[in-house]
């Protein structure tokens, strides 16, 4: 969320210093280099929250798969595609995010970083989410603040 | 140059005034960062992808709340969740306001409530697609400008030069978001 100025035509020399502090603090929170290869695959039945979550991993480099169903996205894995990262929504078409795909994932051994990234807020869809074995829950929109700590530590920095 | 710079102050008081309006917040702010000379339409690329399945989801809502045996409730529920869903993503505040209000009405299964509610959705999403469409047109145009300047500069052996790779990616940037380029001889 942007910083916001106080009410009333002039900000003080001290707010002009806080928000250029929150601003630099948030800019060093987004700048990562990857040293290592990572790959994700974005799992999200719409198509504009499916794009702009894979072009925010490729702007940090991270080589990115898109699937639009947990059905494919189960099939995509158990052909045998490893991916350091996954990031699926909770509510998909055919092979449901919660239930079905995330478990089946988790089933088939696979152990690598799983993003839960939905529009659901509530507690209860959280902790269902999380049991179901995503490692994190992110109600969107995945934005950098969130992002880039989990790619620094896949790339062990 | 005074008028490129001058539809450029326009495009940034413009574009400040969404934020102001409440029409879109940082996340639309994030999305045209990540603009490059790769991809540089790619926030109006990807905004006309959610304007096409903002307008579907918002039809599918109203024929199913206008069903005389009966609405089906978790049909809406999905439609407003993935409506929320890519609001949220690509930064169109009120949009998701509008869906969060809507949820609860949903929720309880009211169908006048919800009826509202879709009024309004249809609404902010007519504002932020006319608002949108605006600032995209007046981007182009100051590129478009520009561009037209350093041709005409070309021609003036007096003018100072322009990079050729600028020229270039300028050009391509106008033709890629449909405009033309002026020649002179």
């Amino acid at each position: 969320m942007a910083p916001t100025l106080p009410s009333g035509d002039q900000s003080s020399d001290q707010d002009n210093w806080d928000n250029g502090r929150l601003a630099r603090k948030r800019q060093l929170l987004t700048e990562i280099v990857l040293r290592n290869r990572l790959t994700a695959l974005v799992v999200d039945g719409d198509t504009t929250c499916r794009v702009l979550e894979q072009l925010l991993l490729r702007s940090y480099g991270v080589q990115t798969q898109g699937v639009d169903n947990g059905r494919d996205a189960v099939t995509l894995i158990a052909s045998g595609v490893k991916f350091n990262l996954i990031i699926i929504d909770m509510i998909l078409p055919i092979l449901n995010g919660l239930e079905k795909a995330t478990r089946q994932i988790r089933d088939m051994g696979v152990h690598c970083k799983m993003l839960g990234v939905t529009a659901c807020s509530g507690e209860s869809e959280r902790q269902a989410f999380l049991a179901a074995g995503v490692d994190v829950f992110i109600e969107k929109p995945l934005d950098p603040e969130h992002l880039v700590p989990i790619l620094r530590e896949l790339d062990g920095q | 140059m005074d008028f490129v710079n001058l539809l450029q102050r326009k495009f940034i008081d413009y574009s400040s005034s969404l934020h102001r309006e409440g029409i879109v917040d940082d996340q639309f702010t994030q999305l045209r960062k990540l603009e490059d000379e790769n991809s540089p339409h790619f926030v109006m690329e990807v905004a006309s992808l959610f304007f096409e399945d903002c307008e579907k989801l918002i039809n599918n809502m109203a024929i199913a709340l206008e069903q005389k045996q009966g609405v089906d409730f978790k049909q809406i529920d999905e439609c407003i969740h993935q409506l929320k869903g890519s609001s949220s993503s690509i930064g169109a505040m009120r949009v998701k306001n509008a869906c969060i209000a809507f949820r609860s009405f949903s929720d309880g299964q009211n169908r006048e409530g919800c009826l509202r509610c879709l009024q309004q959705l249809s609404h902010e999403y007519s504002l932020l697609k006319n608002k949108l469409q605006t600032l995209f047109r007046v981007s182009v145009a100051s590129r478009c400008l520009y561009v037209c300047l350093v041709i005409f500069c070309r021609g003036n052996e007096h003018a100072e030069p322009f990079p050729d790779v600028l020229v270039f990616q300028l050009e391509k940037e106008i033709v890629a978001a449909g405009g033309s380029i002026p020649r002179v001889h």
